[in-house]
């Protein structure tokens, strides 16, 4: 969708209608789209998940440290620096 | 024609979308379509028709500005149904199709806009296209003529306008 809207045609569709009712079609693609659109704004606003993967409730800076600089929700690489305790938020 | 068949407008009306219709039909969609399509899983389409018409008709930003934001989005999606809608009240308050037009690009020289208002229309153009470019020193600039409220309202019209225009421009055939 964000990428390539233009390869979601009418087969799309039809695929999507094997596996899924209509309105839980409607109910992706707005989600989709939701979080399309929100991620990308709240990208440019330099805010970083509250908790570390592990579940540990941080600092914008130690999340920033986990997350590094293009934060990705529970990427393995931040799943990697929480459990190895690379960073402390005492 | 769209790939998701829209309800009826009987049905859309009575899951709660009837505000819904009215607006679109105001906006020149007399079908409704967008809604009629939404009402297919009610309670995200009550939740999200809530958020964008919230994010369009209330707050404390220039509506006329916002719908310009809004249809300048829609170009940036390549969605023609949005692109084809107009605020009544937008229109009512002196939006043409000439600003419109002038909103899409090249407004950063344009006298008819205030620096205001080329520092938002920046800011929903680079938002999808450079995002990397929306940066501290950017927002910095948009602190001299909008709150931290205004520049809120700002973000949060174009990234539920956005997703919604990237949505229905994959439902549509033609």
């Amino acid at each position: 969708m964000q990428f390539h809207p233009e390869a979601i045609d009418g087969a799309f569709y039809a695929r999507l209608r094997e596996h899924y009712s209509d309105a839980e079609i409607v109910e992706l693609g707005a989600f989709i789209g939701f979080n399309v659109g929100y991620h990308t704004f709240f990208r440019t606003l330099d805010f970083y998940p509250m908790f570390t993967p592990d579940g540990r409730l941080v600092s914008q800076e130690e999340s920033r440290r986990v997350y590094g600089d293009t934060p990705g929700s529970h990427n393995r690489e931040a799943v990697l620096r929480a459990l190895a305790g690379e960073t402390t938020d005492e | 024609m769209t790939f998701i068949e829209p309800i009826s407008r009987e049905e859309a009306t009575e899951r709660g979308l009837g505000p819904a219709l009215d607006t679109f039909a105001e906006m020149g969609d007399a079908e409704a379509v967008f809604p009629r399509i939404l009402a297919h899983a009610p309670k995200y389409a009550e939740a999200l028709w809530g958020a964008m018409s919230e994010a369009l008709y209330q707050g404390g930003v220039d509506h006329r500005l916002k719908e310009l934001i809004r249809l300048q989005l829609a170009a940036t999606a390549g969605d023609t149904y949005f692109s084809s809608l107009r605020s009544a009240e937008a229109t009512a308050a002196g939006l043409t199709e000439g600003l419109v037009e002038a909103g899409l690009k090249g407004f950063g020289d344009d006298p008819q806009f205030t620096e205001a208002e080329k520092w938002a229309l920046s800011y929903s153009y680079l938002m999808y296209r450079e995002p990397e470019k929306l940066d501290a020193a950017f927002y910095d600039e948009g602190k001299q003529h909008f709150t931290e409220a205004q520049i809120m309202e700002i973000g949060g019209l174009v990234a539920i306008h956005y997703g919604m225009q990237v949505f229905m421009r994959t439902l549509q055939s033609e």
